[in-house]
């Protein structure tokens, strides 16, 4: 088959890894806390164009850089939780949402700071093109030398990049189990169901909302600067709405309330999404390369109403604790 | 000065006309099904594309093709409410906003197959411009006036003599109380369908008009200002909805103007729309005109 | 005086739900909060509980002023609320909702499962066992492992009950316990409200329309009608109280005259 290579195969383990980060960013805000944030996308877009900036034209070396982007999505975490965290659900989507696509549209309008609608190359100008990823790959060539030395055999920088985000994501998702089993996660899960009820037992609703925020919004825009680093290059376009919604599919397809999940998710979204791009066997080579980007987002809208429509639950999925008819 | 000010009044007021004119019927399914329809704008879009096929495809005026598209999309509309929404109903809010997420992608990305990414443009006279000393009309604008005034004052004699409006602007109001004076809510949450699709048919083409020219990203580029324009009028009130879409229209544009302390910067102007969105779902949820509800 | 309301007033657009109320509550007593539909009862017990915040006058609790103080604040201080219809988690077993209620769990922390796993786990076990304690005075220990959900009204009632005391609470709220509760579990429901008092000291006002239940088990009652508070005093003085007929037969005029008509 035409495109199933090792090549394809990375890519999309790099890709499936940092989205099952970026998953793993809204499953603390929405599965854990219940809050629906439709506005994910913003806590990337602002890490990565921090980051992007700061590596860019004060020159800060990348991992300051990062941790600094990784600020800037805590500021705003803050700035939206603060007003928007006692709204009712479906204000609070639309709240985000719109937050997200102000974000965006900022981005796309103040060339002078993010590059404008060419993105991350133009931010030195339209003379030069700048690039901030330079300390990313060099990581990377010295992890692939590392594996090369200690193996016998010769690494990519791809396989590299996989490994390295295969282990964050693992550590990542270890990490939160077992919070999500700790009493800190039983808080939330009560919260999430009736938080008058749980305010009524003694527990401060809006502080564990917020920290929730918070860290979704931590992990989120790590998830972005990954993205960012990886594919080397973004632009304002990049951070649409519907990337919020590529995580919420996730959730959907493993099973929104299981956390080990998500990996499952992110398998199967990454399929589809690296697939529609790469796979040239029949019904696919029927779309040119262009069409193919309006296939896939097709495909993930159907893929949407189907399983929430049929298996809300997704594939993992326990039924009886889901907890959506609010 | 003045001049421009007018200008950007008049600007206002058409952009606005269009916003009342989605807003009244988006409003009335907001407020009787309790869903955010994030596929909102992909009606509107689908309507300047249908209007296109009958404009320029087959060559009919553009009275003809915003007919064609009215039909189109009150089909649509309620074709999408009895195969997905209904049946789907109780499962929650958020679930069902994710459900119409899912059918606006699907809408948007179909319509991007088909008809390609590139812009189009409906079939208006490009050369007659109407210019009026203080200020200057677009055909596309004057087509947009025209329309607005025949159908803005149809909707509200639907909407305040007609059993069926009254029937709708009462359950959109207060759904328990219409039930128990012997409404039938489920034909009324259909027919609510059909007239905010048929809105939606003007809308889009009204929308396409006015810009000039559009590509499938058009509704998803006013789906926050429908939202903002519900939002102000109050959900649920079809009069809110009416006044605020003028009044959003008139407030994106006359906010450029110079008299304004310098004025926002044109490119600023769906920020605006974004801020007042955000601000009204946190401060005061219930519009303009709607009443305060205990959630 | 374990609590003192003064001078409480709310309105809700217009219409007095409470209106310049005055009673006390007290301590290790059994105080019951009477009164008509509509006199105010439950609105009193959610601004007691902060739920809803009053307009004027002032709430003491053990000698704090707790009128401004969010709900898991007030409920932290000691004073726990028992709704009429049981909010109790349906989507969490009746033990993890019972062990969601114990007082200072470090493991709520966050990252503390992480930081301080053998500490968290020690405080894990004594909650369980408190829980399970509970759980076998309340005769739920059959349904530990049960999802809350499945739980029957009067079960979940005293679900709710026991999820209340595992807060160790000082006083406790409840809002008309025995309300569509089969008689054979509204003794036992009466039996732990007196037991609450006896065993654990615990200081108890509950809204309730049984009168002849009320008058059995009550120290003191306060009567409410129409937002204020129209007598208060034993339940014997409370009964032959004018003013409270009053209010009660007037309730009963006016159904027997619409009744006729």
């Amino acid at each position: 088959m035409a495109g199933l290579d090792l090549g394809f195969f990375l890519f999309a383990a790099i890709t499936a890894c940092i989205f099952a980060i970026m998953a793993l960013g809204l499953y603390v805000q929405f599965s854990l806390a219940g809050l629906p944030n439709f506005g994910h996308v913003a806590f990337m877009a602002v890490a990565s164009y921090a980051m992007a900036i700061l590596v860019v034209r004060l020159s800060l070396p990348l991992p300051l850089a990062m941790l600094c982007g990784l600020l800037v999505a805590v500021a705003l975490a803050l700035l939206l939780g603060i007003p928007c965290l006692r709204l009712r659900a479906d204000y609070l989507a639309i709240a985000t949402v719109a937050a997200g696509e102000m974000v965006r549209y900022l981005a796309m309008n103040l060339p002078d700071l993010t590059g404008g609608p060419l993105g991350s190359m133009a931010m030195l100008g339209p003379d030069q093109v700048a690039f901030y990823n330079l300390g990313w790959q060099a990581m990377l060539d010295r992890v692939a030398a590392g594996i090369a030395h200690v193996t016998g055999t010769p690494v990519s920088r791809d396989a590299a990049a996989a490994l390295i985000v295969f282990v964050v994501m693992l550590l990542l998702l270890v990490f939160f189990a077992r919070l999500e089993h700790s009493p800190w996660g039983r808080v939330l899960k009560a919260i999430r169901e009736d938080d008058v009820a749980a305010a009524s037992v003694g527990k401060h609703v809006v502080a564990y909302k917020m920290q929730a925020l918070i860290l979704g919004a931590i992990i989120g825009g790590l998830s972005g600067m990954l993205l960012a680093l990886q594919i080397g290059v973004f632009s304002p376009d990049d951070y649409a709405p519907t990337l919020t919604f590529y995580a919420y599919l996730i959730l959907i397809l493993g099973g929104m309330n299981r956390i080990w999940a998500i990996p499952l998710g992110a398998i199967l979204f990454s399929l589809l999404y690296t697939g529609t791009r790469f796979l040239s066997f029949f019904p696919l080579s029927l779309f040119d390369s262009g069409s193919r980007a309006f296939l896939r987002l097709f495909l993930i809208g159907l893929m949407l109403v189907l399983f929430m429509a049929l298996r809300p639950q997704g594939v993992l999925g326990d039924r009886r604790q889901l907890l959506l008819e609010k | 000065m003045v001049h421009v000010l007018a200008q950007l009044i008049v600007n206002g007021l058409i952009t606005g006309a269009v916003l009342a004119l989605t807003g009244v019927g988006a409003t009335l399914v907001f407020g009787i099904h309790r869903i955010a329809n994030f596929a909102h704008g992909e009606y509107l879009t689908f309507a300047a594309y249908v209007g296109l096929v009958i404009n320029v495809g087959l060559r009919q005026n553009i009275v003809v093709a915003t007919v064609g598209a009215v039909l189109a999309t009150a089909t649509l509309a309620l074709a999408v409410h009895l195969l997905v929404l209904r049946p789907l109903r109780g499962r929650g809010l958020v679930a069902m906003s994710l459900i119409t997420v899912g059918i606006g992608l699907m809408l948007r990305d179909l319509l991007f197959l088909i008809a390609g990414p590139q812009i189009s443009t409906l079939g208006i006279d490009e050369l007659r411009v109407y210019d009026l000393g203080l200020v200057r009309i677009s055909p596309g604008q004057s087509v947009a006036i025209v329309m607005t005034l025949i159908v803005a004052p149809a909707t509200g004699l639907l909407l305040s003599r007609t059993a069926v409006g009254k029937s709708m602007r009462a359950v959109a109001d207060n759904r328990d109380l219409a039930a128990i004076a012997g409404i039938d809510i489920d034909r009324v949450g259909a027919y609510a369908w059909i007239f905010a699709g048929g809105l939606a048919g003007i809308g889009g083409v009204l929308f396409a008009v006015v810009q000039g020219t559009f590509d499938p990203n058009l509704g998803f580029q006013v789906l926050f200002l429908i939202f903002t324009t519900v939002v102000l009028g109050g959900i649920g009130s079809a009069g809110g909805a009416m006044v605020g879409g003028f009044v959003l229209g008139l407030a994106m544009e006359v906010s450029t103007w110079e008299g304004l302390a310098g004025g926002l910067a044109p490119k600023y102007k769906p920020v605006l729309a974004f801020v007042v969105l955000i601000l009204l779902l946190i401060y005061r949820p219930q519009g303009l005109f709607g009443r305060a509800r205990i959630v | 005086m374990l609590l003192e309301v003064v001078d409480l007033s709310k309105t809700f657009g217009g219409i007095a739900a409470v209106s310049h109320a005055s009673f006390g509550v007290a301590e290790r007593s059994i105080t019951a909060l009477i009164g008509p539909n509509g006199a105010g009862k439950t609105t009193m017990f959610n601004l007691l509980t902060g739920l809803i915040r009053a307009d004027s006058g002032m709430i003491r609790f053990a000698g704090r002023s707790i009128e401004r103080l969010r709900t898991d604040l007030v409920a932290r201080a000691g004073l726990v609320r028992v709704f009429q219809s049981p909010r109790i988690l349906t989507r969490m077993t009746v033990r993890e909702n019972m062990m969601l209620a114990a007082k200072d769990q470090p493991g709520e922390r966050f990252g503390m499962a992480w930081m301080a796993p053998a500490r968290v786990a020690r405080r894990e076990a004594e909650i369980r066992a408190q829980a399970e304690n509970l759980l076998g005075l309340l005769r739920l220990s059959h349904l530990a492992e049960a999802f809350a959900g499945t739980l029957s009204g009067g079960q979940r009632k005293l679900l709710e009950l026991g999820r209340t005391l595992m807060v160790e609470p000082r006083m406790i709220l409840l809002d008309e316990p025995m309300a569509g509760v089969a008689p054979v579990l509204a003794e036992q429901l009466l039996e732990h409200v007196k037991m609450l008092r006896a065993q654990r000291g615990i200081t108890v006002c509950i809204i309730e329309h049984d009168l002849d239940l009320i008058m059995s088990v009550s120290d003191h009652v306060v009567v409410m009608d129409e937002g204020t508070v129209i007598a208060s005093g034993s339940p014997a003085e409370v009964q032959a109280d004018g003013r409270v007929i009053e209010a009660y037969i007037g309730r009963l005029d006016a159904a027997v005259v619409a009744d006729a008509s």
